[in-house]
């Protein structure tokens, strides 16, 4: 069995634009570029075998992504990042490559923090609700209502220039995923009208809270 | 409240479009840059990226070091309805900064109807669209690209055409106007010596009389600019400037693949095809050049798929020496070739299979006209029994699928040329059925796609009335009558386009004022049918006094005065003529390789025209 290479990455400035969907792409290339030798799975439509375990949402930048790879022999880990590193556009940085401990579906939550261009009251008034209903479309395609105050019952709000900062981990993996953009909706619900909100993703962990590795 | 860049690439569709920030994407300090240039590619990031001579020019424009060249496209309605609500300006995808400061605006012209798109991108820059309503505080606007051989239509808006290849031209533009902007830059002076060039055309130093009918009188050229302005060409290809990367967008484009130009011109001249005779002579790269350049690129992109790029692949005279050389390290690093119009007849069985020939393109041919004869008076050299046999190869190694591709509407066309389209659509389809080691248990599906004909300038059918759009939906309609199987689909072109096209592509400076107006009505991206709006158009022409069919469906006189006749591409009017004559005799002409015709392309002492010795010189 060939071993997973676990490679932790950000995803940050311009590169935030980049969608799941080209992020894929936009990694092989780079593999490719860098002359490592990715492992491409048999069969008539051969494709590399490299996945995100934890699906990034276009726009928010991320500190700390996990991306894994299979490959064909191995490589030293400081050689397989200082490769990708030399050939990566700018805002994706390849800092840390190790094998891969827990399984992709061991992935528990994730931390955020969320930059509003509003003052720190109208979001803690909304924290405070005992429940806040928003509409989500689920996995099946159909709009429900669900309440996502026990997800974010530990955010922490504080004051910031030029708006505030909220700090929050949330559900993320195979057991189900909370995106912060459902506060950010409800937060337009309560305002009626869109706050400009800077999503970032500082970390994966797995159940036992630790980084996910 | 503005909403500052970032915030607003989060409200659009596919933002990577409009972030920069590529691999490949070329970032400059600016106290360290002197000349600032805008690349505008008239239409969609996803149509633009796609295009290799941006490519080419983006790398050879960076190359000078105090010189920064930055990619721009039309943004999409969204975006754009986001850029006007925010006040910001068109700006280069580099530095993001607005492009009305820079030096030069360049647009490249692929297409007629990119025409409103331009005119809607000055004023998107908040540059102003005349010519002579730009002073020395806005860019010059350059264009150059396949349409810059008649840009008389937009010789209002822009101040300097290029006409040919740009490698060294645009550079030596660039030199000049270093010059001109460390002493002082004042327009009109740098214009007057920019159209000493070669290359370089000056619209705003012609005038243009016209005769009571409409047509032209006289093209007179003002001060010192020169009668007739001549083309450019590469001579050596191999020595030429190619970029060693590109820039790798992160969203699917429409060519989203590393590109290998192997030759430019076409050594066959089949006479309604513009590319034929404007990029003339042939000129090749060689294997080895061709194998270094496509090497370099996929390992420098990490692309999984490279094309070789030309008018007509097959007639690249050292392709069997080439293909093995590239598949040699391409099936090791997992690389796929991909040969666009290629002629699947000549190649061996052995390096199809490698090649994937047709996995990757499947099987298209075409023919363009139903019959030979009519083939003979486009000169296409294409025959039944070739298309017939290599279908008969393909299905026996289990395709089931062909598509043809014809042209409505060409010179001499009569109805059994229409007939002859169904006719030959149903041979291929009986072609299939009798065959015994046909793939099992599958139909055949023969896809017949239908083109108008549009007359374009420096072709043998410059002269020709297009049809009218009566005509061509006629035509379309006795084709469809004429189709008995549901084997065979058939899809059209829309006439109104290309009646459209046909206006614009022959067209005289008196169509500034229908751009202008089209532009004032908000006509944008009228390359995508959606935006297209045909009536608006007819009601501006109406409006404007000026009847469209006198562009598009009037036999011209054999001496007619063109819009095109002071810009020089090296083939003779007089050569023109002559093809012309000989496409109402359907006589053929035989290929650049076979014997030279002496098309007046000798004149650039290069490629085909010296390398055989056998020019003929008139
Ligand atoms: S001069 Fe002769 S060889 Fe050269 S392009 Fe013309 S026809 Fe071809």
């Amino acid at each position: 069995m060939l071993k997973t290479v676990r490679l932790l990455f950000s995803k940050t400035g311009r590169a935030r634009f980049i969608s799941h969907l080209d992020l894929n792409r936009t990694m092989t290339r780079a593999v490719r570029r860098a002359g490592i030798p990715l492992w491409y799975t048999e069969g008539f439509n051969r494709h590399p075998y490299l996945t995100f375990p934890a699906p990034l949402s276009l726009g928010y930048e991320g500190l700390a992504e996990i991306m894994e790879i299979r490959l064909e022999e191995d490589m030293p880990s400081d050689e397989l990042v200082s490769k990708l590193q030399a050939v990566m556009p700018e805002g994706l940085c390849v800092f840390e490559a190790f094998e891969a401990q827990r399984k992709a579906g061991e992935l528990k939550s994730a931390a955020y923090t969320l930059h509003f261009t509003c003052p720190a009251d109208p979001v803690r008034e909304l924290l405070a609700q005992p429940s806040i209903f928003v509409e989500k479309f689920s996995k099946k395609k159909v709009l429900k209502t669900v309440d996502i105050a026990p997800a974010f019952a530990g955010a922490v709000v504080e004051d910031v220039e030029n708006g505030c900062k909220m700090t929050v981990t949330l559900p993320c993996g195979g057991e189900g995923t909370v995106n912060p953009s459902l506060f950010v909706t409800a937060l337009k619900q309560k305002l009626g009208e869109d706050i400009p909100c800077h999503v970032v993703r500082t970390a994966l962990f797995d159940p036992d809270g630790c980084p996910f590795r | 409240m503005a909403l500052d860049m970032e915030h607003l690439l989060l409200q659009v569709q596919k933002p990577a479009r409009y972030s920069g920030g590529e691999l490949g994407s070329v970032m400059k300090d600016k106290k360290d840059v002197f000349i600032r240039f805008a690349f505008c590619f008239p239409d969609l990031y996803e149509v633009g990226m796609s295009h290799l001579g941006m490519k080419i020019l983006y790398g050879l424009y960076n190359r000078e070091e105090d010189t920064w060249c930055e990619r721009v496209f039309a943004p999409d309605a969204d975006m754009e309805q986001k850029m006007r609500e925010n006040d910001i300006p068109l700006f280069g995808l580099e530095s993001r900064d607005p492009i009305k400061d820079f030096d030069f605006i360049g647009f490249t012209l692929q297409y007629e109807m990119c025409y409103t798109t331009l005119l809607h991108m000055l004023d998107l820059a908040k540059v102003p669209l005349l010519s002579a309503e730009r002073d020395e505080q806005y860019p010059l606007v350059i264009a150059g690209g396949p349409c810059a051989c008649n840009p008389e239509p937009l010789a209002d808006f822009i101040d300097i055409f290029i006409l040919g290849e740009g490698e060294e031209v645009n550079i030596e533009l660039n030199n000049l106007y270093r010059e001109h902007k460390k002493r002082g830059y004042v327009k009109r002076d740098f214009l007057l010596d920019a159209a000493k060039i070669e290359g370089v055309y000056v619209p705003s130093l012609y005038d243009v009389t016209y005769l009571s009918d409409g047509r032209i009188e006289a093209i007179t050229p003002r001060d010192t600019a020169p009668k007739k302005v001549r083309k450019r060409i590469i001579k050596d290809l191999d020595k030429a400037y190619y970029p060693e990367t590109f820039v790798v967008p992160f969203t699917d484009i429409v060519h989203d693949r590393a590109m290998s130009e192997i030759f430019r011109g076409c050594i066959r001249g089949c006479r309604f095809c513009q590319a034929g005779f404007i990029y003339r002579p042939v000129r090749e790269k060689s294997p080895e050049t061709i194998d270094r350049q496509s090497h370099a690129l996929c390992q420098s992109t990490g692309y999984e798929e490279f094309s070789l790029t030309s008018l007509s692949t097959s007639d690249y005279s050292r392709l069997e020496q080439l293909l093995p050389q590239l598949l040699e390290w391409a099936e090791k690093e997992q690389v796929n070739i991909s040969l666009p119009s290629l002629r699947v007849d000549g190649f061996s069985e052995e390096l199809a299979k490698r090649l994937n020939v047709l996995r990757r393109s499947g099987l298209t041919f075409a023919p363009e006209a139903g019959t030979q004869r009519l083939r003979d008076a486009i000169n296409k050299n294409l025959t039944e029994t070739e298309i017939l046999e290599t279908a008969r190869r393909a299905f026996s190694g289990g395709w089931n699928a062909v598509k043809l591709y014809f042209m409505n509407g060409l010179p001499t066309e009569t109805k059994e040329d229409i007939r002859g389209i169904a006719e030959l659509g149903h041979k291929v389809v009986d072609e299939f059925y009798h065959l015994s080691d046909r793939p099992r248990g599958k139909g055949v599906t023969v896809s017949i796609s239908v083109s108008c004909f549009v007359p374009k300038p420096f072709t043998p059918f410059q002269w020709e009335p297009q049809d009218t759009m009566e005509q061509l939906q006629e035509k379309q309609k006795y084709l469809l009558s004429e189709i008995k199987t549901r084997k065979i689909s058939l899809s059209w072109h829309d006439a109104k386009v290309s009646f459209l096209e046909a206006v614009l592509a022959r067209g005289d400076r008196r169509l500034g004022a229908v751009l202008l107006e089209a532009f004032r009505r908000g006509f944008n991206l009228d390359a995508w049918s959606e935006h297209f709006d045909f009536d608006a158009w007819m009601d501006i022409f109406d409006s404007l006094g000026l009847d469209p069919a006198f562009y598009a469906n009037r036999r011209r006189e054999k001496d007619e005065v063109f819009p095109w006749d002071h810009l020089d591409y090296g083939v003779s009017k007089a050569f023109l003529w002559k093809e012309n004559q000989k496409a109402h005799e359907s006589h053929t002409t035989p290929n650049c390789r076979e014997h030279c015709s002496g098309c007046g392309a000798a004149c650039f002492k290069g490629g085909i025209c010296v390398e055989d010795g056998q020019t003929v010189v008139q």
